[in-house]
């Protein structure tokens, strides 16, 4: 009961927080001088020929009446022009972009298998690479693995991941010609050259990302190891593995859960150094294009795309919080 | 290529060429890597690498140069021929020739070749050609090249054939005739039918406007196997395509593959590594800067690096309705104060550009060269002081807008400090692009100086003078961004763009170029240069000074 009442609330502010978030990407476009209009006037773009073009996509409107537009076109879908030629944009109608002439929907959806391929993959190694490094370093504090696994976590975090993708597709793509240095192959066409094209992605976006995990998991390792019930763990005469990888690990994956949570949310929602060094096309790319050309709509689907996956990933975290710590949902029900 | 986006494209060859600035400002001739043109072979699969993750196909919401990539697919009443070492040209493409005018000019008539077909391999009738310029009006597939938009009689009211029914001021008299009705005599008609509107449609295939673009019928040599949207663009041979019939496309690939949303860093990267396919690749994109001082030490890529000759223009705009400046001798001032050696040095040296003191791009007929305030490389900073002293010293103090990238201010503070050398202070304001075209489109004008570049949409002088000096030009979205009105000016204007006789409106374009920078409402800073680079495979690539872009139309590969 308790429960359900903690998962409602939280759907009930994720809405929230994406209501505000829209609302906010579009008074911030208005308040910029630039015409969205302009862009698809054509050259020369005469002011009949602009009004036109306005009064075509809408732009003409009050921003509130183009916003409430926008949010019943999600539920019932929206028309543009008028006659054979008019633009239909079917629900949920995330808004269409007049320059790639396509509904955004459609195009944020043609662009999620290669961000989700690009960001659960390389999470997925982050987190592996990243906890065990973490907890090696840990339990053998002092040594010399500590050491170079803390340099190493240094040196990742310190490294850009537009430099450590640059120099990665110099040495392994052209020095030593191993891997592919740019493109996507979908998952479905060859699954071999999928995983082929992705690994250097991956292997940069974990490198970067797996040494804050490090840090992060090697300190709330030595804290819990100090703890009283870890000593009980040990009196109790169980082994040093089950010690740490049992009683010790759970506890230490809770703060590491909420950082993964956001982090993947965020990946998820565009990588977009990474797929603009890698030449691939995810939803970063998208975004990065919208906002260079200017496409209000484009610009206000992929935001707020984004910013659902972010909500998403921490209702996500709470969820798994809730089942690692049960005190959780039973204290802010 | 004009407007918006020339503007950023050239700010995108400008820092290309910045990081040349401190060790090879004076290298490179003019003609480096300009490879020659040879006999075409047939075959292979070219690759062309683009930052860009977008085609529009829709040739009525396109805005390609003729000879780029819907020129490969969409051939239109006329086209270009732009070949190394000559001016552009106007030459017949579905029609027989570029145009027949009447007596007044008003009117012009065309012939469709026979044998011409659509890839489906039916017949390409003038009906077709009428019902592409129709569609290309509705307001729902704006967005590509409009200049026949206000010229055909009627043009302004007319919303396209969907709502509007059909345009009568377009006849076909037969299946092989179409006549054009204009509002004014147009001597650069023949160049306006070179634009991707003038594409042929079948009405048949357009139930669903809004996704013709998606699977256009092709009428050049290639056919769209397929577009993804961000990923690639695959051409194949149209085999219903006759070379007999096209003078300008040579269609020598058999296959050719756009790869879309290329880094330009790493697209430059492979093409300099030029291992596998790579060799029969190019990059539509201007080479980067790191890649073009890396190409410099590397004979091999060296050789394979194409810069073109001078072209569009890069200018300093004055802002004539504001005082001081509305006197001629403080304009005349500006003219010699300007250090446009520094400017180059700006833009990377000589591979950026080269010094400019008339308006006419080069590669445009009828261009004459001339200087009308010689001062050398880096300016007359005494004949300025001169001038201010005539002009009574008036205090000048002026603001110089810019758009906020990197070289544009290092373009800017080039200005600043060449004029400070005669005592004008100059506050540079730098704003995003989007916000900075606004300003100096708009009515008010809040500005003194400006700093822009410009390359015309076709390669008539008309392009580069009619938009950028006359009189209704001036701001609600025009580029007269020295506000500049001459009714003199707005004469020659008028006159050459009536002119049907190429001679006789070559003439008066360049009359007109001398007769505005007398009243030096601009000073012309520089020709600019754009480099490229393609796989050792790729033959036939050029980039002539106009338009500064490589010709898809022409470009082979070796066996």
């Amino acid at each position: 009961m308790r429960r359900t009442r903690f998962l409602a609330g939280r759907l009930v502010s994720m809405l929230a927080v994406l209501v505000v978030i829209s609302l906010l990407t579009y008074a911030v476009f208005f308040l910029l001088p630039s015409d969205p209009a302009q862009m698809s006037c054509g050259k020369p773009c005469t002011p009949d020929g602009l009004a036109q073009a306005s009064a075509f996509m809408g732009f003409d409107k009050p921003w509130w009446q183009q916003y409430l537009d926008f949010v019943a076109g999600i539920f019932r879908g929206r028309s543009f022009g008028r006659g054979p030629a008019a633009v239909h944009c079917s629900a949920p109608c995330f808004g269409y972009s007049f320059q790639l002439n396509q509904p955004v929907t459609q195009l944020i959806w043609a662009r999620i298998p290669v961000t989700f391929s690009i960001a659960i993959g390389a999470a997925a190694l982050w987190l592996v690479l990243g906890v065990s490094l973490g907890v090696l370093a840990a339990v053998r504090k002092g040594t010399a693995i500590d050491r170079s696994a803390m340099a190493f976590a240094v040196a990742g975090v310190s490294a850009p991941v537009y430099l450590l993708g640059l120099l990665g597709i110099l040495l392994f793509g052209f020095t030593l010609d191993l891997v592919p240095v740019s493109g996507y192959v979908p998952l479905t066409e060859s699954p071999v050259d999928w995983a082929w094209h992705l690994v250097l992605p991956w292997c940069v976006l974990a490198l970067f990302t797996s040494a804050v995990y490090a840090r992060l998991t090697r300190g709330q390792m030595l804290e819990v190891l100090e703890e009283d019930y870890i000593r009980t763990a040990r009196a109790k005469g169980l082994t040093e593995r089950k010690v740490v990888g049992w009683h010790a690990l759970r506890n230490v994956l809770i703060p590491v859960v909420t950082v993964f949570g956001s982090d993947l949310g965020q990946l998820l929602g565009g990588a977009i150094i990474t797929e603009r060094v890698f030449s691939m096309q995810g939803l970063g790319s998208l975004l990065l294009q919208a906002v260079g050309t200017g496409d209000l709509p484009l610009v206000l689907g992929t935001v707020l795309f984004s910013a659902f996956l972010v909500v998403l990933a921490n209702f996500a975290v709470d969820v798994v919080y809730g089942a690692l710590d049960p005190r959780v949902s039973e204290t802010s029900g | 290529m004009s407007r918006r986006p020339s503007l950023s494209v050239a700010a995108v060859a400008v820092a290309a060429a910045l990081a040349l600035t401190a060790c090879n400002a004076n290298s490179d001739s003019d003609t480096a890597g300009q490879s020659t043109t040879s006999s075409t072979q047939k075959g292979g699969e070219l690759t062309i690498l683009t930052s860009s993750s977008t085609v529009t196909l829709d040739p009525a919401k396109s805005s390609n140069l003729a000879i780029t990539t819907l020129g490969l697919f969409n051939r239109r009443l006329t086209s270009w021929e732009i070949e190394p070492g000559k001016t552009a040209q106007a030459v017949p493409d579905l029609a027989t020739d570029t145009g027949t005018p009447s007596d007044d000019g008003k009117t012009w008539t065309y012939h469709l070749k026979s044998g011409l077909k659509f890839s489906d391999g039916s017949p390409i009738t003038s009906q077709d050609v009428k019902y592409g310029v129709e569609r290309s009006f509705a307001p729902e597939l704006s967005g590509g090249l409009g200049y026949h938009k206000s010229l055909l009689e009627d043009g302004e009211k007319y919303q396209g054939p969907y709502t509007d029914g059909d345009l009568d001021s377009i006849e076909t008299p037969d299946d092989t005739t179409i006549v054009f009705h204009l509002n004014v005599s147009y001597g650069d008609w023949p160049w306006i039918v070179s634009m991707p509107a003038f594409s042929p449609v079948p009405k048949s295939a357009d139930a669903k406007p809004q996704e013709y673009g998606q699977h256009p019928v092709s009428s050049g040599p290639y056919q769209v196997d397929s577009y993804k949207e961000g990923s690639t663009l695959s051409l194949s041979r149209n085999p219903n395509w006759d070379q007999s019939t096209d003078e300008v496309r040579t269609a020598g690939p058999d296959k050719i593959t756009f790869q879309l949303g290329q880094d330009d860093t790493v697209a430059a990267q492979k093409l300099i590594a030029d291992s596998g396919d790579d060799k029969n690749a190019f990059q539509a994109s201007f080479v980067p800067p790191a890649q073009l001082s890396q190409i410099q030490s590397n004979a091999d890529a060296k050789s394979r690096l194409v810069t073109s000759d001078a072209g569009a223009l890069a200018y300093l705009a004055i802002n004539v309705k504001h005082k001081p400046l509305d006197d001629l001798k403080v304009r005349q001032a500006l003219e010699y104060a300007v250090d446009k050696k520094a400017f180059q040095i700006a833009v990377g040296g000589s591979i950026g550009g080269e010094p400019a003191t008339t308006l006419i791009t080069p590669g445009i007929a009828g261009r004459q060269d001339y200087d009308l305030y010689p001062a050398g490389e880096s300016g007359d900073v005494d004949k300025a002081k001169q001038l201010l002293a005539d002009a009574g010293n008036p205090k000048l103090s002026l603001t110089l807008l810019v758009e906020s990238d990197p070289v544009e201010v290092l373009k800017a503070q080039a200005i600043q400090q060449g004029l400070k050398r005669a005592g004008i202070e100059v506050t540079i304001k730098s704003e995003e692009s989007d916000a900075w075209y606004a300003d100096v489109t708009s009515d008010k004008g809040d500005y003194d100086l400006a700093l822009a570049s410009w390359q015309p949409d076709f390669p008539s002088a008309n392009g580069n003078i009619q938009p950028l000096f006359a009189s209704s030009e001036i701001g609600g979205g025009g580029f007269n961004l020295s506000r500049y009105s001459e009714p003199e000016v707005d004469d020659l204007i008028q006159q050459a763009s009536a002119a049907t006789d190429p001679a006789q409106a070559e003439k008066l374009w360049a009359q007109a170029d001398k007769r505005i920078l007398q009243d030096a409402p601009v000073v012309p800073l520089l020709f600019k240069k754009n480099s490229f680079l393609h796989g050792s495979n790729v033959q036939n690539f050029f980039v002539t000074p106009f338009p500064a872009y490589p010709n898809y139309l022409k470009v082979s590969l070796s066996k």
